[in-house]
């Protein structure tokens, strides 16, 4: 017989996506065939060999638990849209709300001018998670930084003429950690340097912006999602890092940045 | 009380609609042990499992219910994997192999049916009890052979959710799937035809 059943064909069988036509088709020549009724037993064999040689690796119950509290502290500080609950339609309480709208309109006129002085908890909750989608989002983009090096000399002047600032990069980083490259993104609309850093296997992003209101108090941020955030103002520059690795790890990294601001003893250039 | 004109019709509450949680914990194990084989790291598959699980959090929102929730979270298993630094390294290494695979899509096979050497049934149910060989020998197979393996046979994904996840056409889906199984089988007839070697591939298991 010269027509032997092809190795698709036979593999589509014993992956059971032969079409009805195929179907019938090799069915009629497994029967008068003993050469391909063998491979294609051979076929499924190693199909449900390969199946259980593949089930190899399980789940410690640590990492069950790790990943159990991530959704649920994902969740919580960032309740996900329910598209189920349905919008109350307008009632007869409408006009007490645009009542209400209007109070608040006038306490917005009146707390905006107070926004000069002071940053609301809801700003830094706002840079928090906008530091932490645009770290995610690199992460998740399959393309290299804007700029590709381990210097320091070649980072740092790349964002000449892209950004009305400048900053410095320490010379000294801590073991395991190296750079990896920059990009020029946007943080509140403002220019940023996002300077990429890996300590160890884990990736960091140190965000550098000019700071308006230069209050010189230190930054304070929940973790979002498993990520750490931290950072520092200084010297008109407002400096925010985001990774999962370490904290004591990332603080490390991000003080070394803030000695290079100061010109310090981080090995500032 | 009846809904203004302009109201638009929401559908009723839904309690049927699943929970992020109950779709993706139960393939918590399924994940791993895919994010292992490929990153060859129980650390780093941790890592990529961690990552993919925040990826697919963030995008539930716009995740269709009763779509493939199986396919949609694998396809970001991948694509992280791809940008981890495992993949990268992968990657580079299987970027020629790819090439000539590609060729080998629309075409008739290079190498006839009848040339393939072919071993007895018997010797071949043989080398196919031999789980650590079988192992050892998915450890050689290039990722993007080895993930078609998995996704096919260990995840019991059909070709169409394969191609999904892998975002290539189901032809490179079939014929990574038959170079995949002849690597195997060419790797274990190896261990069985030279017995003194035949320890060398599942030592390390």
């Amino acid at each position: 017989m010269s027509d032997h059943l092809t190795s698709a064909l036979l593999n589509a069988l014993a992956d059971g996506e032969l079409s009805g036509d195929q179907s019938a088709i090799v069915s009629e020549h497994l029967a008068g065939c003993p050469e391909c009724t063998s491979r294609a037993l051979e076929q499924s064999l190693l199909k449900s060999a390969t199946a259980k040689a593949g089930e190899r690796y399980t789940v410690s119950a640590e990492f069950q638990g790790r990943m159990e509290r991530l959704i649920s502290e994902a969740k919580s500080s960032r309740p996900v849209k329910s598209p189920s609950q349905p919008q109350r339609a307008w009632n007869e309480s409408s006009l007490r709300w645009a009542s209400l709208a209007a109070v608040l309109l006038v306490c917005v006129t009146i707390f905006g001018l107070q926004r000069w002085s002071s940053r609301t908890v809801s700003e830094t909750t706002g840079l928090v998670l906008e530091v932490r989608d645009q770290h995610i989002a690199t992460l998740a983009a399959n393309a290299p930084p804007e700029v590709i090096s381990s210097d320091r000399h070649t980072v740092k002047p790349w964002f000449q003429g892209k950004i009305p600032f400048s900053f410095n990069l320490p010379q000294n980083l801590p073991e395991d950690t190296t750079l990896d490259g920059a990009n020029l993104t946007y943080l509140g609309g403002r220019p940023t340097a996002q300077l990429l850093y890996s300590v160890g296997k884990h990736r960091v992003s140190i965000f550098v912006r000019q700071e308006p209101t230069a209050s010189g108090l230190p930054l304070r941020f929940p973790d979002q999602a498993g990520f750490h955030v931290t950072g520092f103002r200084a010297g008109g520059l407002e400096v925010v890092a985001v990774s999962d690795t370490e904290m004591g790890r990332l603080s490390d990294l991000v003080s070394r940045f803030e000695q290079a601001q100061a010109g310090g003893q981080g090995g500032a250039k | 009380m009846t809904l203004l004109p302009w109201k638009r019709v929401v559908p009723k509450s839904d309690p049927q609609t699943p929970r992020f949680e109950d779709l993706a914990l139960p393939l918590l194990p399924s994940l791993y042990n895919v994010a292992v084989w490929l990153s060859r790291n129980p650390t780093d598959a941790e890592d990529l499992v961690q990552e993919t699980f925040l990826k697919a959090l963030r995008g539930f929102d716009g995740f269709e219910p009763g779509s493939n929730f199986k396919a949609w979270i694998f396809r970001i298993l991948r694509n992280t994997y791809l940008t981890s630094r495992s993949g990268l390294a992968a990657t580079r290494t299987v970027a020629l192999e790819e090439e000539l695979e590609e060729r080998d899509d629309s075409g008739p096979r290079l190498v006839p049916e009848g040339a393939i050497d072919r071993q007895t049934p018997e010797v071949n149910v043989l080398w196919m009890s031999d789980r650590a060989a079988l192992q050892a020998a998915m450890e050689k197979l290039s990722p993007p052979l080895l993930e078609v393996v998995l996704l096919c046979d260990v995840e019991e994904m059909k070709y169409r959710e394969i191609a999904s996840v892998l975002e290539i056409p189901i032809g490179t889906v079939m014929s990574r799937i038959a170079r995949a199984r002849a690597a195997l089988r060419e790797m274990l007839q190896g261990t069985v035809r030279v017995p003194g070697n035949s320890g060398a591939g599942g030592a390390e298991n």
